[in-house]
């Protein structure tokens, strides 16, 4: 390779020497004088509406400076990366942990004990835990469109015709958690007005995206807005959705003065999106040599109460559900399906990792059904030059799949001797 | 309630307070005396974002009452640097690219410091063992690793010159 002066060179982090000296500026660090301090009230029941919001006991508090619920959101109630159902301060509760209410106050103290006396009426909603109960005919309905937020199918060959006649079929049924992210550094922003711009600074991956969605639900134009993103302490995917954007936001323009919100690592917890938890059921078909004929899959992901990136998950754990393997009949459907849970959202991996654990593990139980190696049986259905993939792409540049399981196959016989004796 | 009157070393420099004994450690470091490189994970002794050096020892400044730091020795992120020159930890932590989002970063040194100070040849297990209480979620440790062990041998070829 010839010498450049970066590529194939390590190169020191712009933003290292400060982290080692402990001097970068998380959100927590950055003092801004005169700042009031923010914190929700979140719903401890996941399915209900909201009848009354009683604050008049908060309200005299001395240090409670005002509270905010829906009725005082100034543009659109509704936010989210592809589909905009999350409000920001809600009039129906769709999981424990929902916010109805804002509190600003002269410190943090204050605003907790404020919290505790917000008195709300609840209307209760059956609750859905599950996407099997979510996706009965008679469920209550979590969004007015109903539970089902996406349907992605991927359609290639006959995949049904020869799943009745292959030699070997495998079938069985997969499920995965829900995974928190649990960044080190928890969400957190400052906001100010600036020369008649509201300046919001925040822990976030997306500053792009929350512009634009602190933007519509403030009702501002998008050159009124400006959002810096601060030092983030981690993010993997769970700070790309809004988290204290428009909290933040709506207190600064309302209150015209400088706001502050961390959560804590509790609220971290409930609050923010998760990885999705995944139902599959996974059929695959091969041939005595061990080739790969047909692939089935049906997933069903849950997204909890709001779709923050559900559906592009959805899509991306269809599309890599055959795996890194050349599959000629396809037959994969991927739902989509709101429940009371937690929400899920973007983590590390999309919705792939999930579909790993599933197509992998029929890949071992196939290579145990034909008495092949595990290693052979991949082998022999890796994608190369000239593969189509399950979406119809001719893999026509290079290829380097099969290169890395062979060096992950030969590293795993140095660190793990023994394993190439049985059946490899 | 009635004021502490507090009274410890920070980084070197004494320090006297009078202070809510409520307070912890962490918050004394953080917002009275804004020494914020010392981080809040998760405030219950978890994840090892506050750790700070307490008489020579690694503790997690959350789960210490600031009363607790009294006539006591502390050492900081903010205190390792000698003379606008980085710690061979720091300098490690650089170069091995065992820095991402920082966040854990000034514990875990703090953590490997406590190690060195004890034992400047220590093995991979006993580097593992040093940092076990500071979470990382970025770097999969393996880089960490590999910078307290540059730091070790650093420290062992520096102390052999001093000798010869
Ligand atoms: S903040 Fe102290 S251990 Fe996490
Ligand atoms: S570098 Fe991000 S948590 Fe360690």
């Amino acid at each position: 390779m010839p010498d450049y002066s970066t590529i194939g060179k390590s190169i020191q982090r712009i933003d290292g020497i400060d982290k080692v000296l402990g001097k970068s500026q998380y959100i927590a660090d950055i003092d801004l004088p005169g700042t009031l301090c923010l914190k929700v009230l979140r719903s401890d029941v996941a399915h209900a509406l909201v009848k009354k919001i009683d604050v008049s006991e908060v309200e005299r508090i001395p240090g409670v400076v005002r509270i905010f619920t829906h009725v005082d959101i100034p543009g659109i109630n509704g936010y989210g990366i592809i589909v905009k159902d999350q409000p920001a301060l809600t009039d129906k509760v769709r999981f424990k942990g929902d916010a109805i209410a804002l509190v600003a106050a002269e410190n943090e103290e204050i605003a907790k004990r404020a919290l505790k006396l917000i008195k709300v009426d609840f209307e209760k909603l059956p609750p859905i835990y599950d996407v099997w109960t979510a996706l009965k005919e008679d469920a209550p309905a979590i969004h007015s469109r109903g539970n089902i937020l996406t349907v992605s199918k991927i359609k290639k060959g006959d995949a049904e015709a020869v799943l009745n006649q292959a030699e070997v079929v495998v079938s069985r049924s997969y499920t995965t958690q829900r995974v928190e992210h649990c960044y080190i550094e928890t969400e957190g922003g400052v906001a100010y007005i600036e020369n008649g711009i509201l300046v919001i600074k925040v822990s976030t991956q997306n500053p792009h995206y929350d512009r634009r969605d602190v933007a519509r639900v403030l009702g501002l134009p998008m050159n009124k807005v400006r959002v810096i993103q601060a030092t983030t302490g981690g993010g993997f995917g769970g700070k790309l959705d809004i988290s204290v954007q428009c909290f933040l936001g709506l207190a600064a323009i309302k209150l015209g003065r400088p706001v502050r919100m961390v959560y804590d690592r509790q609220e971290s917890f409930v609050a923010t999106g998760k990885r999705h938890p995944f139902f599959i059921d996974y059929t695959t078909a091969a041939n005595k040599e061990g080739k790969l004929l047909a692939v089935k899959v049906k997933i069903v992901g849950d997204t909890g109460a709001y779709a923050s990136y559900g559906p592009a998950t959805l899509v991306r754990a269809a599309v890599h559900a055959t795996g890194p393997y050349e599959v000629l009949n396809v037959d994969i459907d991927a739902l989509c399906v709101y429940t009371n849970n937690p929400i899920s959202g973007a983590m590390r991996g999309f919705g792939t990792p999930q579909m790993a654990f599933a197509c992998e593990s029929q890949m071992d139980l196939l290579a145990e059904a034909l008495g092949i190696s595990p290693v052979e049986m991949r082998r022999r259905n890796i994608l190369q030059q000239g593969s189509i993939t399950a979406t119809g792409q001719k893999m026509n540049k290079s290829v380097g799949i099969g290169k890395t399981l062979e060096a992950a196959w030969e590293k795993a016989l140095q660190v793990m001797p023994g394993l190439g004796d049985e059946r490899r | 309630m009635a004021e502490f009157h507090l009274e410890m070393k920070v980084n070197g420099k004494p320090i006297v307070l009078d202070v809510d004994p409520g307070l912890r450690l962490l918050d004394v470091l953080r917002d009275i005396l804004h020494l914020t490189g010392t981080k809040e994970g998760c405030g219950e002794g978890e994840c090892g974002a506050c750790s700070v050096i307490l008489n020579g020892k690694l503790v997690d400044s959350c789960l210490v009452l600031a009363p607790q730091a009294n006539g006591q020795e502390v050492i900081t992120i903010e205190g390792i640097a000698q003379n606008g020159e980085l710690d061979s930890l720091q300098k490690a932590f650089l170069e091995a690219g065992a820095v991402q989002c920082g966040y854990c970063t000034p514990g875990m040194i703090l953590a490997a410091k406590v190690l060195l100070d004890h034992n400047s040849t220590p093995s991979r297990l006993e580097i593992s063992k040093s940092i076990s209480g500071n979470i990382c979620r970025c770097t999969g440790y393996t880089k960490i690793i590999q910078a307290v062990e540059i730091a070790a041998s650093r420290i062992a070829t520096k102390e052999g010159a001093d000798h010869a």
